[in-house]
């Protein structure tokens, strides 16, 4: 893809700013996703090493998510996204196997912090405790009535949990999350991949 | 009954320092921080507070808790306040409800007087015929009705809504409740303790004995001191399929009330007991309480109920009510045990001089008569378990029978003990939910992919060891030697039951709907027991035996605020909604959509289009990416027509039915590339037909290669209409031949637009028009719609929105399925028939339509109106000459800006199908008018040369 | 709310599943008389016991299956092998 003009957000709204805080919301939409799909037990899902529900770091930044069973975001940097989605060509000829660049179909949104998991009970009916939703947890669920791909991903022991929607619903979202989080004193932080 | 203030007392939970000013019936009072509203005001003597629903009869304090039926009153903007609940704040504008004039000259009280004509059914029967004189009725029962007044224009306030997953939530912290929250979270069990009232201890709380206060000082220490989450002033009030609560919390810091959907691994049920009242005659005046309302008020609130008492009681309960009161100062008059089969007969006289008649004819003169006759067990929760308790004779009260594992009672509701008892038996139960929730939670894990995997075997089901609670024997005490209230919510009397009965009404359920009983706001928690008794009575049963009703959910009355909650209402707007705003747009909200409706003119823009050229953003348009060999299989299966030799560069419409024939959606799909087509779908068929794809791919063809992704909102499509399309598009298109031999209709190409690589562009065109629909990817799409309407300027470049859209494929005749199909159009009626194609091995309906191509079907027909002014109705019917026998119906109807006439698509019978024929067009207002079928859909430019330009 | 055991994601809220009905096998169209076809339409047997039945995990794994649900009682069984093997990272 052509990169000549700017990644426009779904996020459009201007918002204050913060850089740091307790509990941070930030848009990372531009974040180059690609979706692969596979076969269940094939040789790409052997090479993506990502069952269902978990994820794994790819390397250079690059995060592979097991999203649906034989499908998988792999999402991060782009050269990092591109070499991971490259490894999987010529693996076995006979494995239905596809691939597509879903950057633009999809919003990205980060929550992080020690309240995030009660922050996200506000929206999202899906079992946040440790044990049910540990880390590199993937999950989707309905995240304020918008179907959701939900990724946990700790910053550093922090809980933080990467969210993906339908680009058209990002807005409302966002907007939804920054009210679901007031009450802990979420604050918004700049956009940015 | 003369209420007022006593000295501090020990067990108190008012602060005598913070004195709240506050507003009752127009009138200034003062009370206490921690006083309730009701409290605030029996302090300063206050004895009536409403007045009865049908007779109008002053009532005064009877529970003084959340479930007294006389304290609903209005506060500020806010009806049916529980004054026996709601804390006093300073500055409240208290009122009564139900009064007119005046609570204290209510002149409706003259129900009273022929209060016998009101008895059960009266408004069934009065009411009822004529059915015309029902719009009467119905404004002069409104002014009878009970409830406050509504304001509309009440701010929007926040009504907060979460999702829980405790281990084990504990409904009611008594004693044994939080004994049960207390041993479980001991056990590593995440607790939730949910109390009603406004604090935790339950009946603890208002007890005066020392080793009552002791036992709460020690379990407040405790709940201190653990990890249990406390909600008080909360209601666990439903309980559904796997232990699904319903919690509202009111006592949230910054939400009105906050609505917790939370799925428990166990619950414990500990609501305790709520006294009963005893049925006898005037046992509802002013003056006569329970024995908990003489508890509360004097040990919670530091008031003093009256001056001289007859207490009526047949248990321990009661027995301490009359110890508190002469503690208190209160003349004892005579205590009337009802374990001796003494029985108070009647309350008679006015509220300040009340006199109590003993069964015999022994008058007792005294201002304040309590009564302890009993306990109804409020098994609500386990009912919605599906437990059907059983009645227990000998301790006058229900208790549990079979509740599900998941579901474990403790407290009053399981029986009698002592403190310690009660606390012993608690823990037990907080020790079995922590066990049971244990083996839940590890089967919950195990089979969640994303959870941490278990370790070890899921535990055993934890036997129930309990040592079970004894049952204190009771006299069975509902109703004296003579008739009273049942049910003081809605004025509906023992004799009304009796009455009930002996029309036939005589089981419960009948009973409860026709005479009312219970469906107040008390919602049975007092009255229903007296209820079932009244009319085991009348058949000569046992209560067993009559059996009761089954509590449902909401355990407590609920506000439409906690149940909406926060509202999750999803919009859903293309990259380029920010220009429309900018632009003067009117949107129109389709489906979660927000759209370009118009920019002013719809009539002109339409012009322009046919003229110049203009852009529609029409993002929402379904898309779905497929790739993989079987494609043109699946697209055979899905459409009616053939999708075997489309080429590379070309697309093509398809219409899709349903297994039984009907039109489900349309579209055109193109081919990319070998292995990858591009499908689109209508805008509200988008997810529809991407769950339809899925479920043929997974369920019926699962050796089919397709894989199916929805980008519907990865790229914003724009479609570029009209003669000048071609000239503005070719401005900003790379690397495209766009002349008519090299790019003709119904073919697609990718292209760079704007610089932006990686768009797909095809011919096609709903308007009629030269078109090219450009679909970018989304994080470009203002760039491009921005860069086209900059470079068409010299063009005469315009927006168009939906209704220009909508015009113009009305002058060109294209239906719209759900607009000009229904749930029964079959395929061939849309005029599609020869995109049939029968000859095909199998597609989705093929049976029916073979079977529909042998019938004469309805027909979608191109109609206008004889009298080119008249815009029909859309639903407006066609029938046959005068007669009201309808005939079909207009589907879509516009003024045409391109034909200066009235313009109509419309679904008609067989009959009236052919080109020519006169029909009868019945508009709204009742007037008849001529219209024409045409020879074609299309009214305007039917050979279709415009838009293969 | 009840809890459907999804055979890929685990137990979910029945919210977030599409209710698919009773399973039927689609007759043969190029055999089916109209009264097959209309029965596979329109016909269901609706008991009061074990039904096998049709839900698709709309808002979780996109997955359509099959198991056997009592409708007296709500207690489920014979869902299928999962899609997948289960993760979490450990």
């Amino acid at each position: 893809m052509a990169e000549s003009p700017a990644f426009e957000s779904p996020v459009v709204r201007s918002y204050e700013f913060s850089s740091g805080g307790p509990l941070m919301l930030t848009d990372a939409s531009p974040t180059t996703k690609w979706l692969v799909r596979g076969e269940v037990g094939g040789a790409a899902a052997e090479r993506l090493d990502a069952p269902f529900g978990s994820s794994r770091d790819a390397g250079g930044g690059a995060l592979v998510l097991g999203s649906r069973p034989g499908e998988w975001i792999v999402l991060g940097p782009a050269d990092a996204v591109a070499s991971v989605v490259a490894g999987l060509d010529g693996l076995d000829s006979s494995e239905f196997l596809t691939a597509l660049d879903w950057t633009h179909g999809r919003a990205l949104f980060l929550v992080t912090g020690t309240d995030a998991p009660r922050m996200l009970e506000k929206v999202c009916s899906l079992d946040w405790s440790d044990a049910m939703t540990p880390d590199g947890a993937v999950a989707s669920a309905s995240v304020a009535k918008v179907t959701c791909d939900i990724a946990r991903h700790d910053d550093d022991g922090t809980p933080a949990y990467m969210i993906f929607c339908d680009r058209s619903f990002g807005q409302y979202l966002f907007d939804a999350l920054i009210d679901a989080g007031n009450e802990f004193g979420l604050s918004v932080g700049p956009a940015g991949p | 009954m003369t209420m007022s203030r006593l000295g501090a007392q020990p067990t108190e939970v008012i602060d005598r320092t913070a004195k709240l000013r506050f507003r009752w019936n127009g009138k200034r009072f003062d009370g206490f921080e921690g006083d309730t509203i009701a409290s605030a005001l029996a302090a300063a003597g206050e004895h009536v507070f409403s007045r009865s629903m049908k007779y109008h009869r002053p009532r005064g304090i009877l529970t003084a808790d959340y479930w007294d039926p006389n304290l609903l009153v209005q506060v500020g903007d806010d009806p049916n306040v529980r004054a026996g609940h709601r804390l006093l704040e300073a500055g409240m504008d208290v009122r009564p409800q139900n009064v007119w004039p005046s609570l204290h000259r209510d002149i409706k009280a003259a129900n009273g007087l022929f209060g016998r004509f009101l008895t059960a059914g009266f408004y069934y029967k009065t009411f009822m015929r004529p059915a015309w004189l029902w719009p009467t009725y119905e404004r002069v029962l409104a002014t009878f009705a009970p409830g406050g007044k509504i304001d509309l224009d009440t701010p929007h306030r926040y009504h907060d809504k979460r999702y829980m997953h405790p281990d084990v939530v504990v409904a009611g912290a008594g004693p044994a409740g939080i004994e049960a929250a207390l041993a479980a979270a001991a056990a590593g069990a995440r607790v939730l303790l949910v109390e009603h009232e406004h604090a935790v201890g339950g009946h603890l709380r208002y007890s005066s004995s020392d080793s009552a206060r002791a036992a709460l000082a020690e379990l407040r220490a405790a709940l201190d001191a653990s990890d249990v989450e406390v909600l008080t002033n909360s209601t666990v009030t439903g309980r559904y399929e796997d232990n699904w609560l319903g919690i509202v919390q009111r006592n949230h810091p910054i939400a009105v009330e906050r609505l917790i959907k939370a799925r428990a691994k166990v619950l414990v049920a500990a609501p305790g007991l709520i006294e009963r009242p005893y049925v006898f005659s005037g046992n509802d005046r002013p003056g006569v309480i329970t024995s908990g309302a003489a508890r509360r008020l004097i040990n919670l609130w530091g008031v003093k109920p009256g001056e001289r008492a007859v207490v009526f009681t047949a248990n321990s309960d009661g027995d301490a009510a009359a110890a508190d009161l002469d503690r208190v100062g209160v003349e004892i008059a005579a205590i009337i045990d009802g374990r001796d089969q003494k029985r108070v007969s009647s309350a008679e006289g006015s509220s300040r001089a009340l006199q109590a008649v003993v069964a015999g004819g022994n008058r007792i003169e005294a201002d304040l008569l309590v009564v302890a006759a009993g306990w109804t067990a409020p098994t609500s929760l386990l009912n919605m378990a599906g437990d059907r308790p059983v009645h227990d004779p000998a301790a006058a009260r229900f208790f549990p029978s079979d509740p599900p594992g998941n579901v474990l009672a403790t407290g009053g509701l399981a029986g009698d003990g002592r403190i310690d008892e009660l606390r012993a038996h608690g823990a037990a139960t907080g020790r079995l939910a922590a066990q049971r929730a244990a083996a839940v939670a590890h089967r919950l894990q195990a089979l969640t992919a994303r959870a941490r995997p278990v370790e070890g075997n899921e535990p055993a089901w934890a036997p129930d060891e309990r040592t079970p609670l004894g049952r204190d024997p009771h006299p069975e005490l509902y109703r004296s030697d003579t008739h009273g209230m049942v049910d003081l919510s809605e004025d509906v009397g023992s004799k009304d039951l009796v009455a009930a009965a002996r029309e036939g009404y005589d089981s419960v359920e009948l009973a409860k709907r026709y005479t009312t009983a219970t469906m107040g706001p008390s919602q049975g928690k007092l009255e229903t027991v007296n209820t079932v008794a009244a009319i085991a009575e009348a058949r000569g049963e046992t209560i067993a035996q009559v059996g009761t009703t089954v509590w449902r959910p909401p355990y407590a009355p609920l506000t439409l605020g906690a149940l909406a909650g926060r509202v999750f209402e999803p919009v859903r707007v293309s990259s380029i909604h920010p220009w429309h705003e900018a632009n003067g747009v009117s949107t129109i909200l389709a489906g979660q959509w927000i759209r370009p409706d118009h920019y002013g003119d719809p009539a002109a823009e339409v012009r322009n289009v046919r003229t110049n050229v203009g852009l529609i953003d029409v993002t929402p348009l379904g898309k779905l990416d497929l790739r993989g060999p079987d494609i043109p299989k699946l697209l055979n299966l899905l459409y009616t027509n053939k999708w075997s030799k489309l080429p590379v560069g070309k697309v093509r419409y398809g219409m899709m039915c349903a297994e039984d024939g009907v039109v489900l959606d349309d579209g055109v799909t193109g081919r990319l590339a070998e292995d990858h087509y591009l499908m689109t779908t209508t805008s509200s068929g988008a997810g529809s037909v991407w769950e339809w794809v899925e479920n043929w791919l997974q369920t019926e063809r699962p050796d089919w290669k397709v894989h199916v992704t929805p980008v519907t909102t990865a790229y914003v499509s724009i479609n570029v209409a009209g003669p000048k399309a071609r000239e503005l598009v070719g401005r900003v298109t790379e690397g495209v031949d766009l002349s008519p031999e090299a790019f003709p209709y119904m073919e697609v190409r990718l292209a760079t637009v704007a610089g932006v690589a990686g768009c797909f562009m095809w011919r096609i065109g709903f308007t009629g028009e030269l078109s090219f629909e450009i679909h970018a990817p989304s994080g470009h799409g203002l760039h491009v719609w921005e860069a086209l309407m900059d470079a068409g300027q010299d063009l005469g470049v315009g927006p168009f929105g939906l209704e220009g859209q909508r015009i113009m494929r009305l002058e060109k005749g294209h239906f719209i399925v759900g607009q000009d199909t229904d749930g029964l159009t079959l395929g061939p009626s849309t005029g599609l028939g020869p995109l049939i194609k029968l000859d095909k091995d199998d597609f989705a309906g093929k049976p029916e339509l073979a079977w529909a191509a042998d019938r004469s079907l309805p027909m979608i027909v191109a109609i206008q109106t004889d009298d080119p002014n008249v815009v029909p109705e859309e639903a407006a019917q066609i029938v046959r000459g005068n007669t009201n026998e309808i005939l079909g119906r207009i589907t879509s109807a516009r003024m045409s800006p391109t034909l200066g006439r009235s313009i109509c698509l419309g679904q008609v019978e067989p009959e009236l199908a052919a080109g020519g024929t006169k029909v009868t067009v019945l508009l709204a207002s009742g007037e008849r008018i001529s219209a024409t079928v045409m020879d074609h859909h299309a009214h305007f430019d039917p050979a279709g040369e415009r838009l293969r330009g | 709310m009840l809890l459907v055991p999804c055979p890929n994601c685990g137990p979910r809220n029945s919210a977030d599943l599409r209710y698919g009905g009773e399973s039927h096998a689609r007759p043969d169209p190029a055999t089916a008389t109209p009264q097959q076809w209309r029965g596979y339409l329109y016909l269901r047997d609706n008991p009061a016991g074990w039904l096998r039945e049709n839900w698709y995990c709309r808002s979780g794994c996109r997955r359509w299956f099959a198991l056997e649900r009592n409708t007296a009682t709500n207690e489920f069984r014979n869902p299928p092998a999962p899609g997948d093997k289960r993760g979490g990272k450990a």
